[in-house]
């Protein structure tokens, strides 16, 4: 269940773009649909869909989808898969 | 005395380039570039505005020419900058973004500018009190422009002063873009009154701009309520910020819970917080609620500033604002710019009451508007666009209390994703503040027309679920 492209799809739905210009290396404003409203978007997205609740500092933390990754396991105990 | 003889008078300020740590004096910015100050054929220069240094070195020199400036968004689609070429004929274009533009030639002016320059040097008349041109939105690329003279900004810019609390120590960022007219305020009263300004593209969502505001000691942030809901979010007025003594806002009402945080925030930590009220026609700002009276008259827009007066139409409540920062008019093509007419009064769109010791509160619009991310979109516009960027089709547009517009059409050959696309490319529209509802049939009144109120009501009660 906790796969990549699941997280993958958790990005595009709160991006609305498809799944496939996803990828670990896409960051914060590098795309006109990641600026800071669906960044909001994304972050609530996270929660309820990782059943967590993210941390003020984490939100500014998770500007790429690698460091999405890597702070959902470090801090929330969420392993993603590959 | 004008504005550049405001601002460069002020022989303390030091312009500091976030990207690269760099400060340029004032004097070093002042008559710095290669370009005709004095010529008596005016021009009219682009500045797609990129918030870092470069772009305000051309801004204040172009103020100090003789030439007219419009101030635009370094991120319009391409397509749209050349439309707006076309249409204007700049002599002139500042657009780091481009390395070229078809019928200018690249021009060295400094060191580390390049400008583009019309290679035929056509020129046609524009008249001596416009020096400023804005979009009304900031973003959209619209080829409508309001008019502003040297007058209006140092009216507006003196009554700004007035109620501010700025210091001469000061280190402000324009972390609002000055293609908009709040940021162009906050510009042009910190050049002339504060130390440093900090050239920022930064936003409060990279670490970046943290680093920035500790390191560089921010005296004060400004923004739309949106900014501040993010503010909230990340935590901002859980804590003290040292260096920041006071915040300002604009661009429509803090929601209660906002408003109940901040005021708590600024009684705890000793910070001022500036509600205010302004458009791009008033060059800026025309109401403003000092924060005493922050915690006492909740959801007010304040009183008029000064030299500016409001009063309420009888029949309609429209507020309506006269001073001498009230704009000379629309421009839709350059023959408009041959003109400049100050209207006595400014029909500001927004229905008001005052309450009786003064205090404004706006009630509702005039006319069908919606102000997302406080930017004002007029909805009826947003129809035409979507009219003719999807042959001719019908698209009905409803703004749910300034939180996202609903998209109505009745042509199935349309669907979210071909409609976002036009909103995304021609008004920088983010998903978040639109929802599409396909409808075989849009209800209409007796006489046949769009029955506003009627879809209004049905999206609110739920019966058009979205």
């Amino acid at each position: 269940m906790k796969t990549k492209q699941r997280l993958y799809k958790v990005f595009a739905k709160a991006f609305e773009i498809p799944v496939e210009a996803v990828n670990d290396e896409l960051q914060y404003q590098q795309i006109a649909e990641w600026d800071s409203m669906s960044h909001l978007v994304l972050i609530s997205e996270l929660e309820s869909f990782y059943d967590i609740s993210i941390g003020m500092e984490d939100v500014l933390e998770m500007n790429n989808v690698q460091r999405v990754r890597e702070v959902l396991h470090s801090k929330y105990g969420v392993v993603i898969e590959h | 005395m004008k504005l550049d003889e405001l601002i460069f008078r002020n022989k303390n300020l030091v312009f500091r380039d976030a990207k690269t740590g760099v400060d340029k004096g004032i004097d070093k910015i002042s008559n710095s570039l290669e370009i005709g100050y004095h010529e008596d054929v005016r021009g009219l220069i682009f500045v797609y505005n990129d918030n870092q240094l470069g772009a305000m070195e051309v801004l204040l020199n172009f103020y100090q020419s003789n030439d007219a400036i419009a101030l635009l968004n370094i991120g319009l689609f391409e397509g749209y900058k050349i439309e707006l070429e076309r249409k204007y004929k700049p002599l002139y274009i500042f657009d780091p973004s481009r390395t070229e533009i078809n019928g200018y030639m690249p021009v060295r002016v400094s060191e580390d500018i390049t400008l583009f320059k019309r290679s035929d040097d056509f020129r046609y008349p524009i008249n001596q009190n416009i020096k400023i041109l804005m979009n009304t939105s900031g973003t959209t690329g619209s080829p409508k422009f309001v008019k502003l003279s040297d007058d209006n900004l140092v009216e507006n810019a003196i009554s700004i002063l007035d109620y501010m609390p700025i210091q001469k120590e000061d280190v402000v960022p324009i972390n609002v873009p000055v293609n908009f007219v709040y940021g162009l305020s906050i510009f042009t009263t910190n050049c002339i009154k504060a130390s440093t300004i900090v050239c920022t593209s930064k936003d409060v969502f990279q670490k970046g701009f943290w680093d920035d505001f500790a390191n560089y000691k921010y005296s004060t942030l400004g923004g739309v309520p949106y900014f501040y809901e993010i503010l909230q979010r990340i935590g901002f007025f859980k804590k003290d910020s040292p260096s920041l003594r006071y915040l300002t806002h604009t661009g429509g009402l803090l929601n209660q819970n906002l408003w109940n945080t901040i005021a708590e925030y600024s009684k705890k930590f000793q910070k001022q917080f500036v509600v205010q009220y302004g458009q791009t026609e008033a060059g800026g700002r025309m109401a403003a609620l000092l924060s005493d009276d922050f915690y006492h008259k909740r959801g007010t827009i304040g009183k008029p500033i000064k030299g500016g007066m409001f009063r309420l139409h009888e029949d309609t409540g429209e507020l309506i604002y006269s001073g001498a920062n009230v704009f000379g008019g629309y421009a839709n093509s350059i023959n408009d710019l041959e003109f400049f007419k100050q209207a006595e009064e400014l029909y500001t769109g927004d229905i008001a009451r005052v309450d009786k010791d003064g205090y404004y509160y706006i009630e509702g619009r005039m006319k069908r508007i919606v102000k997302l991310l406080g930017v004002r979109l007029n909805l009826d516009e947003v129809e035409l666009i979507l009219k003719n960027s999807l042959e001719g089709s019908i698209f009905i547009c409803v703004g749910i209390e300034d939180k996202y517009m609903v998209i109505v059409y009745s042509d199935d050959k349309w669907d979210r994703q071909s409609i976002g696309g036009v909103l995304r490319e021609k008004l920088g529209i983010n998903p978040n503040y639109y929802k599409t509802k396909f409808l075989k049939e849009i209800p209409l009144t007796v006489n046949g027309k769009v029955d506003y109120p009627l879809l209004t009501k049905e999206i609110h009660s739920g019966e058009i679920r979205l």
